[in-house]
């Protein structure tokens, strides 16, 4: 997959208050234009995993639709399995697939399965090559008698597994994934990682994947493309992106008395007996071991930062001034 | 790309064209079957609020005709209760996806979906739609019986009448199927579009044999129905059944319905084409 | 187990007062959302506009054939219509959103937000969403009422046009009776589907009077769907042919509706919070 100079510029109608306005707008509307991807360039190689960041409003969804088929740029090229996708040929479709978190494809009043059966009719999936995908599918989910319920009766986790599955009856090779995990608990999430991990080695599919997660992106992507006002930030692996603009953990502490822990890290946070300390990646180590042994600590926890704030921090440092 | 993949989607070519649209078709129906069984309360009160409809007319027309003496146009009260209880088979079958559908479905991202599938979405409401028209007919069955105790119609249909009247409501739902698709996707430009509707479904409940048989308009509207499509989803298909109708009319009207559906299917297309173009410029 | 039981009426005399200030908050908050989008105004008014063009029509084609219908002229038809119109704006204007919302809420669970609300359950929830713009069918119809009585050069006097106020209002509410009868089902059923287009469906049976339909269908368009009630009693008020006891009659059956449809009200919260809780 390989994209070039890809551009959206959306048209958003200027509205004026008042009836004569309405009137008048039916027949003549003032446009004003909205970037919404600028001029975006990368390339995923097959089997690659690309974790697909950027803050609300930067251009991910826009682009994902573009490369979809969804939606057709003002600008630039696109050529994904040997196809241009906005031009929706069937043999592109039949093999890539498009999974939204906050949008469902499945009958609500019918068990998964019907919904299966009408994807396999959709997708004209030959009958032994359907009940293989759609068996390994329910056994890789750990799906099981889920798929007999009405959706309607499955939790919001069960229900993403179930879209999961029918997305992928007609096993795509190429996956395209806006907020799979999006609100779903973190042992769901995990699930899902290791599911999209599997499938992925077992297929050798391409995924492009956007979330809020960072455990998601620690877990699945090794390379990331970071976007920001529809402008490319980013492009290359997790690891340079943390430590290049996240070189800091942050550590909770809850000691049983009140005390000054400035010396040990910066304070960004502090109530009574629970401090907030931004430290350093390379001394976490150090200084964990150091409050443990010198202060009375009945918790800590080191966490990362959250990436959007490492998604900003990247942001400030790359921007020209 | 990869062997396994490429593998696949040679197979999926291996089935015929035809035999995938079969069991397409099957599926949707069965699928959109299943979904209506489940709600007959819903089912039970869509039925009645539609069944009122002609029973108004029925009572209006019925009891102008016995004020003039027994009938109107040579439509007595069991030629008019023929009429108005076909009518309700007739109009179940003319039930599609509803213009006004179209907005949420372009505000919720249905459409997106179904773009993002190798599938014309109008197969998808074609076969949804057929299917349901079988859970339609089962509670329409006793509804029909209880119309006929009370309003005793007077149908005495021949065997080419019955066989082409099986074909003409099926017909009929190609038909409004494929224009009411076409008012729909104007949503796609516009979203101000309800009144373009209402105005389009007045026009048809005086001009198609659905307020009361064409024949009973005036001169000028009978030729203006003659230029139209309505005629061909409801009076046609009644008329064919409940009579007075000779042969030759009977083989015009099926002619007319397979012309009405080529435009049909010619007008979605060429739509159809401008409408993806017009939406993935600007939705997704 | 017996399923927790909340009192919600033991105030309700103190609390309607307080209800009737929020429905009016609703309503003034409802009349703003609606007046930015002035342009549905004019698509509302173009509906209404068919619709009645198509009415007249038919009348046309009607009066065509023959000079009365079951005893009414054209002119009093006219009236009926007009009537019939007004009405229907009304049920659009308030009944209909607020009885949508209601169904609605109670297939998502968001109805709980009603029953935590200190005011009477059943005014929060039949005054809370206004469709102003629907009005201009209640002012069409208005108009083809006028225009009916001006074609008859009726001279009614106060009596009457107090007994044409008096059996509309008693009308609407029997309407809303029955639609909130329907709406609560759902408190069992849970979904309820379809009711709106069983209402639309048979509120067509309004246009004529119900006096022109058989005994059977008469009987059932004016104490199972208070049509004959909300549309035909307030027509005859208009053309001289409404009795004292006719008018007794709508009154007092509105009465027992009305307590019948509270009771009714109350038991399916009731089932609501059990259930839920």
């Amino acid at each position: 997959m390989s994209v070039t100079d890809l551009r959206k510029v959306f048209e958003v109608p200027v509205r004026e208050a008042g009836l004569a306005a309405s009137i008048k707008s039916l027949v003549h509307r003032e446009h004003r234009d909205v970037v919404a991807v600028e001029d975006v360039t990368f390339s995923i190689a097959p089997g690659e995993i690309v974790g697909f960041l950027g803050p609300n409003g930067a251009g991910k969804t826009t682009t994902l639709k573009m490369l979809s088929g969804l939606l057709h740029p003002s600008d630039g090229t696109a050529r994904v399995l040997g196809h241009e996708p906005w031009k929706r040929e069937r043999d592109y479709l039949r093999r890539m697939t498009l999974l939204m978190g906050n949008r469902n494809q499945l009958q609500w009043d019918l068990p998964a399965l019907d919904s299966f059966e009408l994807t396999r009719a959709i997708y004209r999936l030959p009958e032994a090559m359907f009940t293989a995908q759609r068996d390994e599918l329910i056994e890789l989910l750990e799906l099981g008698p889920l798929v007999n319920k009405p959706v309607r009766n499955l939790s919001l986790g069960e229900r993403m597994k179930a879209e999961i599955a029918n997305s992928l009856l007609h096993r795509p090779e190429i996956l395209f994934l806006d907020e799979p995990t999006l609100g779903l608990d973190v042992t769901m999430q995990r699930r899902i990682r290791a599911f999209l991990a599997d499938y992925n080695r077992r297929y050798g599919a391409s995924i492009m994947l956007t979330t809020h997660y960072m455990a998601d992106v620690e877990a699945l992507c090794e390379r990331v493309i970071v976007i920001h006002h529809g402008s490319l930030l980013f492009d290359g692996p997790l690891s340079v992106l943390s430590q290049q603009f996240a070189g800091h953990k942050t550590l909770v502490v809850t000691l049983d008395e009140p005390a000054d822990l400035s010396n040990y890290g910066e304070v960004i946070e502090s109530s009574a007996t629970r401090t907030t300390l931004r430290i350093a990646r390379d001394q976490t180590a150090s200084v964990t071991a150091r409050l443990l042994s010198e202060l009375p600590v009945r918790d800590l926890t080191v966490e990362d930062p959250p990436i959007d704030d490492v998604i900003e921090l990247a942001f400030a440092s790359v921007k020209p001034a | 790309m990869t062997e396994v993949a490429t593998g696949v989607h040679e197979s999926i070519d291996r089935e015929s064209a035809v035999r995938s649209y079969v069991r397409l078709y099957a599926t949707l129906a069965r699928t959109s079957m299943m979904q209506g069984f489940q709600y007959r309360v819903g089912n039970y009160f869509y039925m009645i609020g539609m069944v009122a409809e002609p029973v108004v007319y029925l009572v209006v027309w019925s009891t102008i005709a016995r004020q003039q003496g027994g009938d109107v146009g040579g439509y007595t009260p069991g030629t008019f209760a023929a009429y108005y209880i076909v009518w309700t088979l007739v109009r179940n079958m003319n039930i599609v996806f509803t213009p006004f559908g179209w907005e949420q479905r372009i505000r919720e991202g249905e459409l997106s979906g179904h773009l993002a599938r190798p599938l014309h979405p109008i197969h998808y409401d074609l076969g949804s739609f057929a299917g349901w028209k079988v859970v339609v007919i089962v509670l329409w069955l006793p509804i029909a019986g209880i119309l006929s105790l009370i309003f005793r119609p007077e149908l005495s249909p021949t065997i080419a009448q019955i066989a082409v009247f099986g074909i003409a409501i099926w017909g009929a739902y190609l038909i409004r199927s494929l224009f009411l698709w076409m008012l729909g996707m104007v949503t796609i430009w516009t979203t101000r579009v309800s009144a373009i509707f209402e105005a389009y479904f007045a026009a048809e409940l005086l001009l198609s044999g659905r307020l009361l048989p064409v024949s009973l308009m005036p001169e000028w509207a009978q030729t203006l129905a003659g230029y139209l499509p309505f005629e061909s989803t409801f009076g046609f298909p009644i008329t064919a059944l409940v009579g007075p109708i000779t042969s030759r009319e009977l083989v015009i009207g099926l002619v007319r319905q397979f012309v009405w559906i080529a435009i049909g299917i010619a007008g979605v297309q060429l739509m159809w084409r401008r409408a993806i173009k017009a939406y993935t410029a600007v939705n997704g | 187990m017996s399923p927790p039981q909340r009192e919600f009426d033991t105030r309700t005399d103190r609390h309607l007062l307080g209800g009737l200030r929020i429905a009016w908050l609703h309503l003034r908050i409802g009349v703003m959302n609606e007046l930015q989008y002035r342009a549905n105004f004019v698509i509302q008014l173009i509906q209404s506009l068919v619709a009645i063009s198509t009415g007249l029509v038919v009348l046309a084609l009607i009066f065509d054939r023959t000079d009365q219908l079951g005893g009414w002229t054209r002119p009093e038809l006219l009236v009926v219509m007009g009537v019939f119109t007004l009405v229907g704006g009304l049920i659009g204007f308030v009944v209909e959103p607020n009885m949508g919302r209601v169904m609605g809420d109670i297939e998502r669970g968001t109805f709980d937000y009603v029953l935590t609300k200190p005011v009477d359950s059943q005014l929060l929830s039949s005054l809370r969403e206004f469709r102003i713009w629907r009005l201009t069918d209640a002012v069409v119809g208005l108009a083809v009422m006028i225009w009916g009585l001006a074609e008859l050069k009726a001279d009614f006097d106060a009596g009457e046009v107090a007994g044409f106020v008096i059996t509309l209002a008693a009308g609407m509410l029997l309407i809303y009776c029955l639609w909130l009868v329907l709406t609560a089902g759902a408190f069992w059923v849970v979904r309820m589907d379809m009711v709106q287009e069983l209402f639309t469906g048979l509120y067509r049976a309004g246009q004529y009077p119900v006096t022109v339909y058989p005994v059977w269908l008469r009987l059932m368009l004016t104490y199972l769907v208070p049509l004959g009630f909300a549309i035909t009693v307030p027509s005859e008020s208009l053309t001289g042919r409404l009795t004292l006891t006719r008018l007794v009659i709508t009154v007092a059956f509105m009465v027992v509706a009305f307590t019948a449809t509270r009771w009714f009200w109350r038991l399916g919260t009731r089932r609501y919070s059990g259930a839920s809780a």
